[in-house]
């Protein structure tokens, strides 16, 4: 039985990593209730944004906060600019379509990373934030300045993001759009437009999500991708409708997968634990069956 | 006969089926109502698709809601829907002798059956032709051999003319108009052209918000002055 | 009342065609099924089994030897993918599944590799049902993500096992294990090239399996359901079953290849096996044409044989990566079969062209597409 100190420890690292998948997860739902995409390459954009910040500040010896801004600006430009080109030539596609052309995106993406950056046998790379270095302490358990932007960010943009979608005009369009993109531009709603927001927002937010897990977890670019499985999960959870849900799935992911660590007996199955769960939230989402009129598969 | 009795179809929030109730005796009977008035969730509850919350439906005396959906084809269930579903992949022949199969009628008359019903909707093609080798019109008439198949008990046919031109139309209606003579079976016709309704139906049944308006004589029914007021300021009604 | 239907246009077309239907009646095909494709490809199957060792070198020979295993896999997931409609992301795990029963069974006992071959497709099938039942119940976006998420914890629970190394226990994993035996071979096909025949030989019954699926009633069950599930269900098809039917033959053969994998590799850990692997299996399935079974044996080509010749000329493999994620997004947009359907159509079209410029005439069938 793990002492009780590691337990609060391990709470720590939980909630930084839940609020991080909670922002990545705002980000991921707001973006297919405003297109109809599950952004599955959302991990490896956010991946190769911290390679690029690590290059940039340990390479080639930039600033390290302007390494983290071009590593956010490149997620939110290379979303927008795959949204520009493939959300109109899939727009009237089945979801499941529109997904899997994201691991199209995916694909090419862990290929250039593992091009420019390949694993080489040794040494690995490390992305640490400033921010790491400044901690304090609550009671036995130190918390870094790192982990509390992460919590933070995770809350502010659940936040920010309810209240945008409910008051903005720019919101409402999105919102209206996740019902019906037909309808929304017969009302002269610039339907592009606000897609084009959905999609650098939604950027934006994979490259903040990838800078901050390269440094609570590890900078390595199939890790990373594949952390998207987390956040997945938590948006399944919220049925790929409810922000707030999403947020505290995400939270109780990330501490589930946290405080399994120091339990020896389970710790080696942590990783099962955002599969476990999006498992079971796709079984209740599912109880009640949809019978499909018409064409299935891609 | 069917029965439907208070069937009762909701959920978020909508009432497609409002304590419906209504009979369908013999021949073939016409379903008509504006669009949203239920017809459609009608036919899914019959086919299976939908759960009613409340009511029965007793077909030939059997209660048809016990059984479950895939079932009730080899009950004796048919249908057609209002995109057509044929296979394109398949020829005419497999695509109706998979209807004959699955209704787990025999095998040795299924030849006979599948071009007798081929024959039937007078659809005079080389019944090896792939389905998505032929025009939208045969397309609808494969469907309708599908419906027809293998002692059907009940025939389904949901917009089955809905893109076809006038003549091709009529031919329809003549087909759909023998299907109880010749097949045995009862049919509702769900349709909004108003003269292939006049044509198959002896007795018509409107629906209007879930509930039944009116239902007798086709040609009553299309005069009744609460149906013409139901579908107002549609130009369906082309008596 | 008899009614009588004569118009025009159902009178002349009767004529023409109206013998079609009463020569079918008379049980005579208009027209009979093709024994030259048959034949043209029992020829070059024959072709490769005798000469591809010859003609290549070890290396290439065990390029060759994986592309016959892993089109096993492309098929499987083609089937499930162009033929029922169901996008399956767990295929890798599948193959894992596989290769771990089979190199479990060929330590622990001393069956023979083809009983072990079968027992593994079995115990893979049972698994792999099992696992995808609660799939079965989804469709669309929702299957494809269940199927990821039940690999991806299949693929921890293989990491933490460990790949049977010799060992005892019921992992048969000895994690201090200096000396670890390879896994044994067939006894007739113990050398590469030898193996490659057998591989060669077992993924030939498995496409034959499948075919005989294919032209009976689970094969048009699964066009139907394809076509629409509703449509189906309203025909009586029992679409749950036979979506299961298609998860067992798949994970079946894929089982089947992952004992294939075993008996080739020798060594298996979890590195043979990864995450990514379902995705670009799915890529190379796509580009390689889902619908045809011409199109699994590209498809295995592009993952495979690829991967041999670049790493042969010196060149990262990533690159292939970055190409199987261009070939997705260019499949989904343009040409939804995938390229191998694709390609019919464009030779139809440049044979067409080139009778024009000949001068010949094209023939109404062809123009008519």
């Amino acid at each position: 039985m793990p002492s009780t100190t590691d337990l609060e420890q391990f709470l720590v690292t939980g909630l930084s990593l839940g609020g991080v998948y909670a922002l990545s997860g705002v980000g991921m739902v707001v973006l297919y209730r405003a297109t109809g995409v599950l952004y599955l390459a959302f991990g490896a954009v956010g991946a190769m944004g911290a390679l690029i910040a690590w290059q940039l500040s340990h390479q080639d010896g930039w600033n390290i906060w302007l390494s983290f801004a071009v590593a956010i600006l490149f997620g939110g430009v290379i979303t927008l600019v795959y949204g520009i080109i493939f959300g109109p030539a899939l727009a009237g596609r089945d979801p499941l379509v529109k997904a899997t052309a994201t691991l199209g995106l995916l694909l090419i993406l862990l290929g250039v990373m593992d091009l420019l950056w390949p694993s080489s046998g040794g040494a690995s790379r490390s992305l640490t934030m400033p921010t790491d270095n400044n901690t304090f302490q609550v009671g036995q358990i130190s918390v870094t300045y790192t982990n509390v932007i992460a919590l933070a960010l995770g809350l502010v943009i659940t936040v920010v993001t309810a209240a945008f979608l409910r008051f903005t005009k720019l919101g409402t369009a999105m919102r209206a759009m996740a019902n019906d993109r037909e309808i929304t531009a017969a009302l002269g709603v610039p339907v592009r437009r606000v897609e084009a927001a959905a999609w650098f927002g939604c950027g934006v937010l994979s490259g903040v999500a990838g800078v901050l897990l390269a440094d609570l977890v590890a900078l390595d670019s199939t890790s990373l991708t594949f952390l998207v499985i987390s956040t997945l999960a938590a948006t399944l959870v919220g049925r790929l409708r409810s922000i707030v849900v999403t947020f505290v799935a995400a939270l109780v992911i990330g501490l589930i997968t946290a405080e399994l660590t120091p339990v020896s007996s389970l710790s080696n199955y942590r990783d099962m634990t955002p599969f476990v769960v999006a498992a079971i939230a796709l079984l209740v989402l599912n109880r009640r069956r949809v019978i499909m009129v018409g064409r299935q598969g891609v | 006969m069917i029965s439907v009795s208070d069937l009762t179809v909701r959920f978020g929030g909508v009432t497609p089926l409002d304590r419906m109730t209504v009979n369908f005796e013999r021949g073939t009977c016409g379903l008509i109502g504006p669009n949203g008035a239920g017809k459609t969730t009608f036919f899914n509850v019959l086919s299976g698709f939908v759960r009613p919350v409340e009511g029965t439906v007793h077909a030939f005396d059997e209660d048809l809601l016990k059984m479950t959906h895939y079932r009730r084809a080899r009950w004796g269930v048919r249908r057609t829907f209002q995109t057509e579903q044929a296979i394109e992949e398949l020829s005419v022949y497999d695509n109706v002798a998979m209807i004959h199969e699955h209704s787990k009628m025999t095998g040795g008359s299924r030849r006979e059956d599948v071009l007798g019903a081929i024959e039937f909707v007078k659809l005079d093609i080389d019944p090896y032709a792939k389905v998505g080798s032929l025009g939208a019109a045969q397309r609808r008439l494969v469907e309708v051999a599908r419906a027809v198949v293998g002692k059907p008990r009940l025939v389904l046919l949901d917009e089955p003319a809905a893109g076809l031109p006038d003549e091709e139309t009529a031919l329809l209606g003549d087909v759909i108009r023998a299907i109880p003579e010749h097949m045995g079976a009862l049919v509702i016709l769900v349709d909004h052209d108003m003269s292939l309704v006049s044509h198959c139906c002896e007795v018509t049944a409107v629906l209007d918000f879930g509930k039944l308006l009116a239902s007798g004589p086709t040609e009553e029914v299309l005069r009744d002055e609460r149906v013409i007021r139901a579908y107002l300021g549609t130009e369906e009604i082309a008596a | 009342m008899k009614t009588e239907a004569s118009a025009p246009a159902a009178e002349t077309a009767a004529t023409s065609q109206g013998s079609a239907l009463a020569a079918a009646r008379a049980g005579r095909r208009l027209e009979p099924r093709s024994m030259v494709r048959p034949a043209v490809i029992a020829a070059l199957l024959a072709c490769v089994l005798l000469f591809v060792p010859s003609i290549f070198s070890l290396y290439y020979v065990d390029a060759w030897t994986q592309v016959a295993i892993y089109s096993i896999v492309t098929l499987g997931l083609g089937l499930l993918v162009g033929r029922v409609g169901m996008v399956s992301l767990g295929q890798g795990a599948v193959l894992a599944m596989g290769a771990w029963v089979s190199a479990r069974l060929l330590f622990a006992t001393g069956l023979p590799f083809p009983l072990v071959l079968l027992a593994g497709g079995l115990i893979t099938m049972v698994l792999g049902t099992l696992v995808g039942l609660p799939a079965l119940r989804m469709s669309g976006l929702y299957l494809a993500l269940i199927t990821l998420m039940l690999a991806g914890a299949i693929t921890v629970v293989l990491q933490n096992i460990n790949f049977p190394n010799g060992g005892h226990g019921f992992t048969g994993y000895n994690a201090s294990t200096v000396h670890i035996p390879p896994i044994r071979r067939p006894a007739i096909a113990a050398s590469d090239p030898a193996f490659f025949r057998y591989s060669v030989v077992v993924a030939i019954l498995m496409f034959l399996l499948v075919l005989v699926h294919l032209r009976g009633r689970p094969g048009r069950a699964w066009a139907a359901i394809r076509q629409s599930e509703a449509a189906s269900l309203a025909g009586g098809i029992n679409t749950t079953l036979f979506k299961l039917w298609a998860f067992a033959l798949a994970s079946f053969i894929t089982g089947i290849a992952g004992g294939l994998v075993a008996g080739s590799f020798r060594y298996l850990n979890s590195l043979t096996f990864s995450t990514a692997d379902s995705i670009t299996l799915l890529a190379v399935v796509l580009m390689g044409g889902a619908y045809s079974m011409t199109g699994a044996i590209v498809a295995a080509f592009l993952l495979k044989f690829l991967q041999a010749l670049l790493n042969d000329w010196g060149v990262s493999p990533d690159w292939l990566t970055i190409l199987f994620g261009i070939g997705v997004l260019q499949v989904l947009t343009t040409a939804p079969r995938g390229i191998v359907e694709q390609m019919p159509k464009d030779l139809a079209r440049l044979g067409r062209l080139i009778r024009g410029l000949l001068g010949r005439p094209t023939t109404t069938r062809e123009s008519a597409e």
